[in-house]
This record gives structure tokens, C-alpha cells and sequence, in this order.
């Protein structure tokens, strides 16, 4: 199992700007995308939705549901009230790009899945499309990656450590994922950072952690 | 089926099955499952509706169309013309006739009555006239005044007609309902809307010409976009929008052809936008003979001109909310009425069980209430990808224990676990026993069930 991080937050200067830069990763300003690639069970799905969490203040957010099995208890949880969240079914590959197109222009936050062997192209032209219309989008492909420059940040899941369960005791309460962070975002370095989600909606990230860098890193903030 | 998931429309075999005009389409589906569900396209009926306009237009000049469907007809000089109410409205009937279908005529000194008696018309019954305004809208329940918020509260307050709501104080009741309040005020007590006191521009009509004349609908619906747009910036700094327009388009053979839009509230740019786009489309994709030599010019004038409805509330914002709608309608057609959902959570154990789904813009309810206590139900967090259906999931357990889980093609091991969360079915009802598990393994977390010697997958924490 995990040890827990140290609770308090090095003062220097250096470290500070790493966790100041670590917590704007895991923010998405109108009109940028985030492409999330990893197996599912690495916890992308409730990352990919607090990304778009904030935006439900002011207005409703799609999740474009490809295989027929979101659950939006998950949504809920990271804070988006369930009025404030429709559920659009279609694993039709035809259809996907203008779907996505549409909700684009009227929705304040679009998370979409990716069908399989859907053509580059389609992506590219929903990437310029919303960062016109200064919409939000993270994308998540059902396997495989997105193309180079479709996304400002790239999140591909390396790692994740449950806490909670033992031999057949407790339950499952608190997740750490390990991602590595690449694209616009990241400045064109790839980052390593991990992500501590306890079920509620804020996520803490800290930056660096299991990289080879990493072992001056203490502490843990929040995103929110 | 319209907008709201309600039926606007259905033929006389679904009429026989116990369909009706306002029930949920999810209703009608109900009760005949054999029912095919057309969405409404707006700019399709207004091209069929247009010969009809033009019909009536043969007998009484300045119609004016609310929506497909639905004209106001001034009749104050037609009435002594043909020597009477009844001998119009008889003349109308039998004009529409070879239209067929069902036609229903409303008559009154006013709109809104007008409107309000069209509504008391039966199938059987395809004719209200209105003797006295004043007694048949003070009759009208609260309900006609199309705001289901203001009727339930005027209900609460005890007030059940619109004769009641007339009787109150006007200033009471702008301090109560504030805007729209004063508009139910003013329906009930059969006046018109307040001419605004602003000083508005004498000619506030917008105009285009096209040299060489459009013939092809899109260009002309984008043109008409920009004018649209022009007419209702331009009124915008005055803070007035207009309840009509009248759509003037002059072909290059110098035929006009000329409607009037009507609407219960201000025009939108994107309402006004929507309406010209019709309009256009029945001229000239429409059965009307199209404009003869292409669209030379577009006139776009606004009439009775009024304030209300273009003051937003602090947090309001109607646009965004316009767009929304616009963007579901369309992802509805797309996808379909089924695949377009509203959530709500309702008591259950299993992820899958505690979520109500419901149509988008349909009512949800829950049949489980979520505040009851949940014996064996798996703790939050809750897993955020559940399959609609329990997926077979192969483990290997040694001596009750999970060792392994096979994802994909690869066997991984099992690093903790926790469980089981034991469900006991409705032994009466044929419901069996079930041990949930979660399963922790390097690569995730999942939410299994073992049930009758097979363990099947019911959640990813994803």
C-alpha cells in the first residue's frame, strides 16, 4: 500500500512554482481539450469530469456515452448537480463528429468518448471548433491515443494505488493515479504527476511524484 | 412530436389507440407500442402551411402567422363583407376544404381571446365565436395564461380565473409577479400590450438588395441572418424588441411577396432568424411557385413594438439558454429521443439500480426513494462506468479468495480486496442471493457479483 504524503508544503520558491504549475495542469480554460488515454480503471473518467466540473456552475455539460455505461453517481460526486448533467448515447461512428459539433455550440462543457477508428480529421476540425466557440472538451478514446495537436493536455494513466481494502475488510476510499502529462499545457515537457482522489470533488495533485525528481517533493494541494 | 417530448400531432389511428394532442410522446409510446414518433420540423410545416396563408390571403388581406399552423386573421372589415361571423368563418371552411385535414377557427374582439376560443374547439365542434370578450376571458382558468409558475400561484393565493386576477390591483400584482405579472394582469383584463413611451426611430425597418438576385435558399438564409440580426441590434439600444414583422421579399421579375410573423413574446435575434429562415424556405423551396428570377431584396419591418421581455434577471442568460435547447433539439434528431438523458439518483444497492434516467426535457421520477436506508449498499465512491448489463468477469478464487483477474487477454493479479456486500433478493419473487466484491488489482479497481458460481462485472472505478 501507499505511505500517506507529508501534509505540509516546502516554502521555497522552487517548490512552490512546481505546485503551482501542477495544479494548473488539471484545469481547463474555455476552448481547450484534454485527451485522456489510459485502460479503464485507471480513474481517467473522474478526472476527465472534474476538468469540466467547474463550468457546470454556469451551465449544463454532456458526456457523450460511446459504450452505454457512464455512471453519473461518478459526476455527482465530483460536484456537477445532476440537472446540470445529460447523458448523450451514440456508438454511432457516422454521427459522433456531428454530435459533438452540435453540443459544442450550446453546452458549456462537452466530455466525449472516442469510438474506435474514428479519422484523424474528424478530431482535428472539433479541436479548432471548440476553440471557437471557447467550449471545453476533454476526449477519451475508447482505446488507442488521440493524434499529435489535437489536445492542449495529454493525461495517459500509468499507475493507480487504492487505499481502503485489505483481505476482505474495509472498503475502497481513496485513489492514487499516476499520470503523465504532455502537450501545450506541459509547455512541451512531459510531466509526471499524481492525482489523489477521495471520492469527494476536489482532487490533490502533486507534481513530480515517481518521477526520478521527485524526492524532495512533500506535500499535497488542492485543485479546486 | 414537439419540442417538450409532448405529441402535437397524430393521425386518426393513433387517435383510436387513446393517443392525444399533449400527452408525453413517452405516454403515447405506452399506450400504443406500435406508434412511429416523427420529430417536429418547423421549416417542412411552414412550407406546407404556406398555400394555406396564401389561401386565406384570397379572401382577407394582412394575415398573420403566430407559427405553422396557427394565423391571426383581422376581420373587422372582412365581417361586413361577406354579411356576417358565421358566413366568414363558413367561407373559410369551405376555401380550406380541399386542404383537408382538421381546422379549427377562433373569433374574437381580441387576439388573446381569439387564441383562448380556438382552444375550446372540439374535433366535433371546429368553431368558437366569442360574443362578449370581457365574460369569456374573465371565465378562463389561470392555467390559459401559459405560465404554469403564475397559475400555481395565483391557485395557492385562491385565485382560479382570469376574471379574479382582473379584479386585483394592478400595482399589487407588478409588485408580487413583477413582469410577468403585469402581462397576466393585462391578458385577464382584455388590454393590449402598452405602447412604449421611447423615442424609437421612424423608419426602424431594415433592408437588403442583392444585385445579382439570390436564387438559392441558403445564401438567401444567410442574408436574412445578418438582417435579422441588424433589425434587432438596432432596436436593442432603445430596449424594445418587436411582437411582429412583416417579411417583404421582392423578386427580380418585381413581384413582392409580403407575411406577417406574429409572436406572445418579443422576437429574439435567433426566434426572428428562425422565422425568416421559414419564411424564405416556403417561397422558394416551397409548393408556392418559388420567387421568379431570383431575390432581388429582403425588407425586414418590425411592428408593435414593446419593452417587455428584454430586461434579463441578474444570473439570467437567455442566449445560453436559446443555444442549449438548439443544441439538444438537434442532438435529439440526431440520435434519437432515447438517447438523449436526464439523470436523477433514487434508493438502490447496485450503482446501476440508483439512477432514474429520464428523456432530456421530459419529466424524471424515481421509484425508489434515495433517502430511505439501503441495507448492503456499496459505499461511495461509486464506480464511474457500470455496464447496462452485468458482464461475465473471470477470477480465479483459492479457497474464497480472489487471486487473479483476467483483463483482456492477460491474467493479473489481485492486490486487496473487500467484501462481499451481500444482496438478498425477493426469494418469493424468484430473486437469488449475490456477494458483491471490490476487486483491486495494478491496473484498477472493479466491482464484481458473484451469484450462483459465476462472478460477473457490474462497475468500473474508473
Amino acid at each position: 500500500m501507499v505511505t500517506t504524503l507529508e501534509h505540509s508544503v516546502d516554502s521555497s520558491t522552487l517548490y512552490q512554482n512546481d505546485f503551482g504549475h501542477a495544479k494548473g495542469l488539471l484545469t481547463l480554460a474555455p476552448g481547450q481539450i484534454a485527451g485522456l488515454s489510459g485502460i479503464p480503471g485507471s480513474g481517467l473518467t473522474r478526472i476527465g469530469l472534474s476538468l469540466l466540473a467547474p463550468y457546470a456552475v454556469k451551465g449544463p455539460l454532456v458526456y457523450l456515452d460511446v459504450r452505454g455505461w457512464a455512471n453519473p453517481m461518478a459526476a455527482w460526486e465530483m460536484g456537477i448537480e445532476p440537472e446540470r448533467l445529460v447523458v448523450v448515447r451514440s456508438n454511432d461512428i457516422v454521427s459522433w463528429g456531428r454530435i459533438v459539433a452540435t453540443l459544442l455550440d450550446g453546452v458549456r462543457g462537452v466530455y466525449a468518448e472516442v469510438p474506435t477508428g474514428l479519422r484523424d480529421q474528424v478530431l482535428y476540425k472539433l479541436a479548432a471548433l471548440a476553440r471557437i466557440k471557447r467550449t471545453p472538451l476533454v476526449l477519451r478514446p475508447i482505446s488507442g491515443k488521440l493524434p499529435g495537436g489535437v489536445a492542449h493536455l495529454n493525461l495517459e494513466a500509468c499507475e493507480v494505488l487504492w487505499e481502503g481494502t485489505e483481505a476482505g475488510h474495509g472498503n475502497l476510499t481513496s485513489r492514487r493515479t499516476r499520470l503523465v502529462a504532455s502537450g501545450r499545457a506541459t509547455r512541451g515537457m512531459v510531466q509526471t504527476i499524481e492525482v489523489e482522489d477521495d471520492g469527494t470533488n476536489d482532487l490533490r495533485v502533486v507534481p513530480h511524484l515517481g518521477a526520478e525528481t521527485a524526492g524532495y517533493i512533500k506535500g499535497r494541494i488542492r485543485a479546486g | 412530436m414537439g419540442r417538450d417530448g409532448r405529441v402535437v400531432a397524430c393521425n386518426e389511428a393513433a387517435v383510436g389507440h387513446g393517443v392525444t394532442v399533449g400527452m408525453l410522446s413517452r405516454s403515447a409510446e405506452a399506450i400504443c407500442p406500435t406508434i412511429v414518433s416523427i420529430t417536429q420540423d418547423l421549416a417542412v410545416e411552414m412550407a406546407r402551411f404556406e398555400p394555406v396563408v396564401q389561401t386565406i390571403e384570397t379572401l382577407i388581406p394582412r394575415v398573420e402567422i403566430q407559427e405553422p399552423g396557427t394565423v391571426y386573421i383581422p376581420i373587422s372589415g372582412a365581417v361586413e363583407y361577406y354579411g356576417g361571423e358565421e358566413a366568414l368563418c363558413e367561407r373559410i371552411e369551405k376555401e380550406l376544404d380541399h386542404f383537408g385535414g382538421d381546422r379549427r377557427i377562433g373569433l374574437a374582439a381580441g387576439p388573446f381571446a381569439a387564441y383562448q376560443a380556438v382552444r375550446r374547439t372540439t374535433r366535433s365542434q371546429p368553431m368558437h365565436i366569442v360574443v362578449d370578450d370581457a365574460a369569456f376571458i374573465a371565465d378562463l382558468d389561470v392555467a390559459s395564461l401559459g405560465s404554469d409558475d403564475l397559475a400555481a400561484t395565483f391557485r395557492w393565493l385562491g385565485i382560479t380565473t382570469l376574471g379574479a386576477v382582473a379584479e386585483l390591483p394592478r400595482d399589487a400584482v407588478i409588485s408580487r409577479f413583477g413582469r410577468a405579472g403585469l402581462e397576466a394582469h393585462r391578458r385577464a383584463r382584455g388590454v393590449g400590450r402598452d405602447a412604449t413611451p421611447r423615442g424609437i426611430p421612424d423608419d426602424p425597418a431594415v433592408e437588403s438588395h442583392f444585385d445579382p438576385p439570390i436564387e438559392d435558399f441558403e445564401q438567401a438564409a444567410f442574408v436574412a441572418r445578418n438582417l435579422a440580426q441588424r433589425l434587432v441590434g438596432n432596436l436593442a439600444p432603445y430596449g424594445v424588441a418587436p411582437h411582429r414583422v412583416i417579411i417583404t421579399a421582392t423578386a427580380a421579375d418585381g413581384t413582392e411577396r409580403s407575411r406577417t410573423w406574429r409572436s406572445a413574446d418579443p422576437f429574439s435575434e435567433r426566434s426572428l432568424v428562425e422565422r425568416v429562415r421559414w419564411q424564405l424556405r416556403s417561397w422558394i423551396d416551397g409548393m408556392s411557385a418559388g420567387i421568379r428570377g431570383g431575390l432581388e431584396a429582403l425588407r425586414l419591418e418590425p411592428a408593435d413594438l414593446s419593452g417587455s421581455g428584454r430586461q434579463m434577471a441578474l444570473e439570467e442568460d437567455a442566449k445560453d439558454f436559446e443555444e442549449t435547447q438548439r443544441a439538444f433539439m438537434e442532438v435529439q434528431a440526431i440520435a434519437g429521443q432515447d438517447n438523449l438523458l436526464v439523470a436523477n439518483p433514487q434508493g438502490g444497492r447496485d450503482p446501476g439500480e440508483r439512477i432514474s434516467w429520464a428523456r432530456w426535457g421530459e419529466e424524471s421520477s424515481h421509484e425508489r426513494d434515495p433517502d430511505e436506508p439501503w441495507p448492503g449498499r456499496i459505499p461511495s465512491p461509486a464506480p464511474a462506468l457500470v455496464p447496462p448489463e452485468p458482464v461475465p468477469f473471470e477470477i480465479t478464487w483459492v479457497g474464497g479468495i480472489p487471486e487473479q483477474v483476467q483483463l483482456r487477454s492477460r491474467w493479473v493479479p489481485v492486490l486487496s480486496w473487500a467484501g462481499p456486500w451481500r444482496r438478498v433478493g425477493r426469494w418469493w419473487d424468484g430473486g437469488g442471493v449475490s456477494d458483491r466484491y471490490q476487486i483491486v488489482t495494478s491496473a484498477g479497481a472493479y466491482l464484481c457479483e458473484v451469484r450462483e458460481g459465476r462472478t460477473y462485472l457490474i462497475g468500473v472505478y474508473d
